[in-house]
């Protein structure tokens, strides 16, 4: 009973065995699998060895599992139905281009659990949502993932080895791109959301005054070009700017945490982000600290705010990963997550109420 | 005219809340993430049609009649 964890490495050959021998029988399968497993033949496998188990997943950039960073691997959690009682799984396609199907998958849940999705209790459900990570859409898939509920939603954008080519998310036997997929779980313990990133905010700020939200661009900050602002603000040379952005992203701040913004590049004197801004929206500069130091605390003080959690899933931004890479702590992150089963992904972004960047969004189950 | 805005943010946080703590904070991160923080508005805060007109929207989009 509770929560199992499984991992297969690189070039295992029978996954679905080597996996349903180690998750047993359970009522719900969550994966992620490097893109180096073929997704579709890979949702098939496991739809077929947990026949009467809802399984959904995603393809990575590199997977977490209780105790370790991996490449090329296979990381599942699998949940009896003492810690998710109900799930309903869907996937949504055509994201890039519209949301029509996330009301239409929400109001096919609606009939299927008697209860509009205004109406769950947030304190009892939660949502899971893995989202084509190279689709461009995950905002607007918050956006109106919150407009039609209350339930909070968590996850991560699926990845593909930082090959930036192809993602898919995936559940039952199908894989899909350009597609979201959507998993409501009622947890009749409870569950925790945890959210932590590596900043702390500057007392300067950046105000977009033009941006092109489609591109993700900002094309000015406080109506100068915006390359030039973000240089100014950071007191560093245009041409010095780019080699800033992984320990000076942007923060819009909520309540005092930031929801990180990431420059991903400049563009003539844009900054392209890896998630969209508004015109108006004042972001912090942020200032990079310790990612172990600062997730280890985070973790600790949620796992004592929630004694005997089962397991957690974990989203972690691989901004973040290739941090700990650079710094060769990998094995030193890995081992945050020693003492709690754990299953998890290094993504394209994380979704936590909406699209955020360089962050890890965990769920905690209890 | 001034104050319609805080009064039109109010309805919304209050009609998805309904008092739940939770969903005030979870509403208020919404309605930051959509452009709207609640904090930078009160009640002389100038009825803005452009920003009263994106906010109407918004509540219908999240199915709250204001």
């Amino acid at each position: 009973m509770g929560i199992k964890v499984a991992q297969v490495a690189d070039g295992t050959v029978d996954v679905g065995a080597k996996l349903a021998a180690q998750l047993g029988d359970p009522a719900v399968v969550v994966y992620f699998a490097s893109p180096k497993h073929d997704p579709e033949s890979l949702a098939a496998e496991i739809a077929r060895f947990f026949p009467a188990a809802a399984t959904f997943g995603c393809t990575t950039a590199g997977e977490l599992v209780s105790g370790a960073m991996t490449k090329g691997a296979i990381v599942a959690m699998g949940f009896d139905k003492d810690v998710v009682s109900r799930a309903v799984v869907s996937i949504v396609d055509g994201i890039r281009n519209s949301t029509d199907g996330i009301d239409r998958t929400f109001s096919e849940w609606a009939r299927r659990l008697g209860q509009p999705m205004l109406e769950l209790d947030p304190e009892r459900w939660v949502g899971l949502v893995l989202v084509d990570g190279l689709s461009g859409a995950e905002e607007r898939v918050m956006e109106r993932i919150g407009d039609l509920t209350n339930v909070v939603f968590i996850g991560g954008s699926a990845g593909d080895d930082v090959a930036f080519k192809q993602t898919f998310v995936a559940a039952g036997s199908r894989a899909a791109s350009n597609a979201a997929v959507l998993a409501l779980l009622e947890c009749p313990n409870g569950f925790d959301v945890l959210k932590t990133q590596s900043f702390h905010a500057t007392r300067q700020f950046l105000v977009p005054s033009k941006v092109d939200k489609a591109a993700r661009e900002i094309i000015e900050f406080n109506g100068k070009p915006a390359a030039i602002a973000y240089s100014e603000a950071l007191g560093v040379k245009p041409d010095e700017l780019a080699d800033q952005f992984m320990a000076h992203p942007l923060g819009l701040m909520v309540g005092g945490e930031p929801f990180v913004r990431s420059p991903q590049q400049i563009v003539g004197q844009s900054v392209r982000f890896y998630c969209g801004v508004d015109e108006g929206m004042k972001l912090a500069v942020l200032d990079s600290t310790d990612i172990v130091e600062d997730t280890t605390a985070a973790l600790k003080k949620a796992l004592d705010r929630n004694p005997g959690t089962k397991g957690l899933l974990s989203f972690n931004c691989i901004l973040r990963t290739l941090e700990l890479e650079a710094k060769g702590q990998t094995d030193a992150y890995g081992k945050v997550f020693a003492s709690v089963p754990t299953a998890g992904f290094s993504t394209y972004g994380e979704e936590y109420i909406g699209h955020i960047n360089q962050t890890a969004t965990m769920l905690l189950f209890r | 005219m001034a104050g319609q805005i805080k009064v039109m943010i109010d309805q919304i946080i209050e009609n998805r809340s309904k008092g739940n703590a939770l969903l005030v904070s979870t509403t208020q991160t919404k309605l930051i993430l959509k452009g709207f923080d609640p904090a930078k508005y009160d009640a002389s805060s100038p009825d803005d049609p452009a920003v009263i007109a994106r906010l109407r929207q918004v509540a219908a989009d999240l199915n709250v009649t204001l």
